[in-house]
């Protein structure tokens, strides 16, 4: 790909990734990726999980070296051998995981290797004073005495880009920022975004949210399996087209056409509370029902109660207290077993730790839970020859990508493995469903597949409770909202008509009066 | 009534600060592995080999200051094994540090069998203790107060003194912060290009300093002799100390203070006649109870992390089994 001289002289360019390759033994996560930045314009980078985005940044900022390839910057080649180079060189990476330090002061962990000294002792005042006064030139509100333990993601996220402007960066990257923020902060950090490019800083922005991509962004790159397949200004694309170039066929995000139902209902939940891990009411007076053939969406920040919903209802965490009754049976004194015999089946929303064992074979996993029941139990032992015929059926219906029933599930992609909880669970005819997080991790192309088969238990006529941080996800999906904050239900949004700004509002503390105002 | 203003009076607490100070010495050594999030319970074999080779150094050297020398080296060299095996070689921390302390102790056996040709303890042959200083003017000041503050060992003032320091250390110094934060978060460390490797070593070295002292001071405080594991487990209190207080310079000064206090206690009840394996047992079980007692709510991160570490261990678990780094 060679730069239109016409328009553009190679000084133009801030970044400049010319024929990056990179691989991990036989797989090529990189296959001569060629980016073009501009200077003060918002660069989107789209693409499905394990496209190679991740990887590419960590190459320009140092963090990987390419197997083949160069790095410009500017214009003029550069080696970035590790991070400090590339932070001397005036880039800054905002990772999507923070890497803050949360015993430590804001200020601290602004100025954390570059502290400020006086008579070679630190100075701390200096150094809040200096993150005040960044703050406020960059709209980036923040205490800066107060102890990171204390503060919101949102905030966290902030200091993170305080981190960045500290040290001069005048390229940013944002790997996947708006994955753990409320609509409204995602709004305050691209009007941030914003300022900076029109300050003339860049900015390269990673997301897999095509919505805030076509919202944000000035040009985008989407990533395919390793390659760019497109480099193009973000106003000659749509959302379908851009999905069509990640995944390299048509996707629906429409939300399916159901017929309304009016099951009897599954399970009903009255004045529940509950203490997280720490002794703090973590759920405050929840009350709701589900119905046969219904699914309600639980939507919120995380962190707001929904964990502790879902391992109170499954019998993993005892609620202070409140009655659950699923078919008839109050679930709240049971162990997890009996609330299971009871009737649920439960997608966890950490499936690394309550999903699978990451050791044992995906026939295994298949049978755990229902080992003591036919097929898989046979005169009193257990039958593996039945689990592995199971398992090839299940493999095939759910679309695992493994070599077989007795591959080991911690070899398997995070997507795959999400898929052999969901095909466990979705087969145990449970008459109602516990679903956390169904897609996290999980790219496009395999959580529209998993859409569907939520779709197809609704239509068997199974209760469904959706618990998911993705608002799109249960718009899409949800016949009816409830919006977790705080430990609280906020309100009831019907999920036919339900407004992302009014959710958003309220997922953020907002009342349900308050926000339909606002929104 | 009697009993009890026998037991408790200026004489059991200057017993108290200089039964505190070793253990002190060593905690405080163990807070900067401890902060830099190594499970060091090598303290032991540190401290012992510092004991050891002060009582050879003062006898070579004919110096109990050569002695210190050479204790805070034999203390230094194991800090630095274990820190090639446990940062470099990413070895089991807890399996290095007991190797190491089950060779210090064998260790200093035979050498005090090649040596000195004897076994038990080495007494006498031209040891120099460390001397006592008497701050001036104490006795004039303070009258039957004095021995609160005079009398001592210089290494029970650095001790004492040291305290006030870490702290200042751990707030105010860039490399007590670095410290702190690679145990805390390496990840964040490791992306402000502050090495991990580098500040590990340091914090191994800085806490092999301090053993040694430690170790010296047994040996060349208040009895100038060696004898077969005189540490005798003062190591492992350090370490349940260092869990419970996290490293904290002026909580392990409280842990290190209980513990002197019970011991400078059972030493008193042995004058009254009980059995004296059940009055030796006292400390270690005041010291541990009340430690237990005191933190059982807030259970650190360490406790956690060196528990799942064992079990990695125990499941021996190849590295490259760990989740390779990908691109999302």
């Amino acid at each position: 790909m060679e730069p239109d001289t016409a328009s553009s002289t190679a000084a133009d360019y801030a970044v400049e990734l010319i024929g990056i390759t990179k691989r991990f033994g036989t797989f090529t996560a990189n296959d001569k990726i060629d980016l073009r930045v501009r200077r003060g314009e918002i660069h989107a980078i789209v693409g499905e999980n394990g496209a190679g985005k991740t990887t590419l940044m960590n190459i320009l900022f140092g963090l990987l070296q390419p197997d083949e390839g160069e790095i410009r910057l500017n214009g003029s080649p550069v080696v970035m051998d590790d991070p400090s180079v590339a932070i001397k060189l005036g880039l800054g990476m905002v990772h999507q995981h923070f890497k803050l330090v949360p015993s430590l002061t804001v200020a601290e962990n602004v100025f954390l290797g570059m502290e400020i000294r006086r008579n070679g002792l630190i100075d701390h005042q200096a150094q809040e004073e200096r993150t005040t006064e960044l703050s406020k030139r960059f709209g980036l509100a923040v205490d800066a005495t107060e102890r990171v333990a204390l503060l919101s993601v949102g905030i966290e996220q902030r200091i993170e880009i305080l981190k960045v402007l500290v040290r001069g960066a005048r390229t940013v990257i944002l790997d996947e920022p708006t994955a753990v923020l409320t609509p409204q902060e995602s709004r305050e950090l691209f009007a941030t975004m914003r300022s900076f490019a029109e300050g003339g800083m860049t900015v390269i922005f990673i997301s897999h949210h095509l919505e805030e991509v076509i919202e944000v962004s000035d040009t985008v790159t989407v990533l395919r399996r390793g390659k760019a397949v497109a480099t193009r200004p973000t106003a000659e694309l749509n959302k379908a087209e851009m999905v069509r170039l990640m995944v390299d066929r048509d996707v629906s995000f429409e939300r399916p056409t159901r017929p309304r139902t009016d099951g009897k209902t599954v399970l009903q939940v009255e004045g529940l509370w509950a203490r997280d891990d720490r002794r703090h009411p973590a759920l405050r007076d929840v009350s709701f029902e589900v119905r046969a053939g219904e699914i309600v969406g639980i939507a919120g920040v995380a962190g707001n109660g929904q964990t502790e919903l879902a391992e109170v209802l499954s019998g993993l965490r005892p609620p202070s207290h409140g009655t659950a009754v699923l078919n008839g049976r109050d679930i709240l004194t049971l162990s997890p077993a009996e609330v299971r015999a009871a009737g649920l089946a439960h997608v966890p929303g950490d499936r690394m730790t309550r999903g699978v064992d990451g050791n044992a074979s995906i026939a295994s996993n298949l049978m755990m839970g229902r080992q003591d029941r036919a097929p898989w139990k046979r005169r009193g032992l257990l039958d593996w020859k039945a689990a592995a015929r199971e398992s090839i059926g299940l493999i095939e219906r759910f679309d695992i990508r493994a070599r077989g029933p007795n591959d080991t599930v911690r070899r398997l992609s995070g997507g795959n493995i999400q898929k052999v909880v969901l095909a466990r669970e979705f087969t145990n005819e449970a008459s109602f469903l516990l679903i956390d997080q169904p897609t996290r991790g999980v790219d496009i192309g395999a959580q529209e597949a998993i859409h569907d088969e939520i779709m197809r238990q609704r239509a068997n006529g199974v209760a469904i409770l959706l618990i998911s941080v993705q608002l799109d996800e249960l718009l899409k999906l949800a016949d009816r909202l409830l919006v977790m904050f705080n430990g609280r239900i906020m309100g009831t949004v019907d999920g036919e008509n339900a407004d992302e700004d009014q959710v958003g509002l309220m997922m953020a503390g907002v009342s349900p009066e308050q926000a339909e105002h606002a929104a | 009534m009697e009993v009890l203003t026998s037991l408790i009076n200026v004489a059991l607490i200057v017993a108290t600060l200089r039964t505190t100070a070793p253990i002190l010495l060593v905690a405080l050594g163990g807070s900067f592995t401890t902060k830099a999030g190594i499970f060091n319970i090598g303290l032991e074999g540190q401290m012992l080999a510092g004991a050891f080779f002060a009582v050879l150094g003062s006898i070579w050297t004919g110096s109990a200051w050569g002695g210190v020398l050479c204790g805070v080296a034999a203390a230094l060299v194991f800090a630095y094994v274990f820190a090639l095996l446990v940062v470099t070689f990413r070895a089991n921390e807890v399996v290095v540090g007991l190797a190491l302390n089950i060779l210090a102790g064998g260790m200093t056996i035979s050498l005090m069998k090649a040596i000195f040709g004897t076994r038990g303890s080495i007494v006498g042959q031209g040891i120099v203790g460390l001397p006592k200083i008497q701050i001036p003017y104490a006795r004039e000041l303070l009258g039957s107060w004095a021995p609160l503050v005079s009398g001592y060992t210089p290494l029970v003032y650095i001790a004492f003194l040291s305290v006030p320091l870490f702290v200042l250390f751990y707030k105010r110094t860039r490399l007590g912060l670095y410290i702190r934060v690679v145990g805390e978060k390496p990840e964040a460390a490791e992306a402000l290009g502050i090495s991990i490797t580098r500040i590990r070593y340091i914090a191994s070295l800085l806490c092999g300093l301090f053993a040694g002292l430690a170790g010296a001071h047994l040996s060349l405080g208040y009895i100038t002799m060696f004898t077969e594991n005189m540490s005798s487990g003062r190591g492992f209190m350090a370490v349940a100390i260092l869990i419970f207080s996290n490293g904290d310079p002026l909580r392990v000064l409280a842990g290190c203070l209980l513990f002197g206090l019970a011991d400078a206690f059972s030493l008193r009840l042995q004058t009254f006649g009980y059995p004296s394996y059940l009055i030796l047992a006292v400390p270690y079980l005041v010291a541990l109870t009340a430690l237990f007692a005191l933190s059982y709510a807030a259970r650190p991160k360490l406790i956690r992390e060196t528990a799942d570490s064992m079990r990695r261990f125990l499941r021996a678990e190849t590295p490259d089994s760990r989740p390779t780094e990908g691109s999302r």
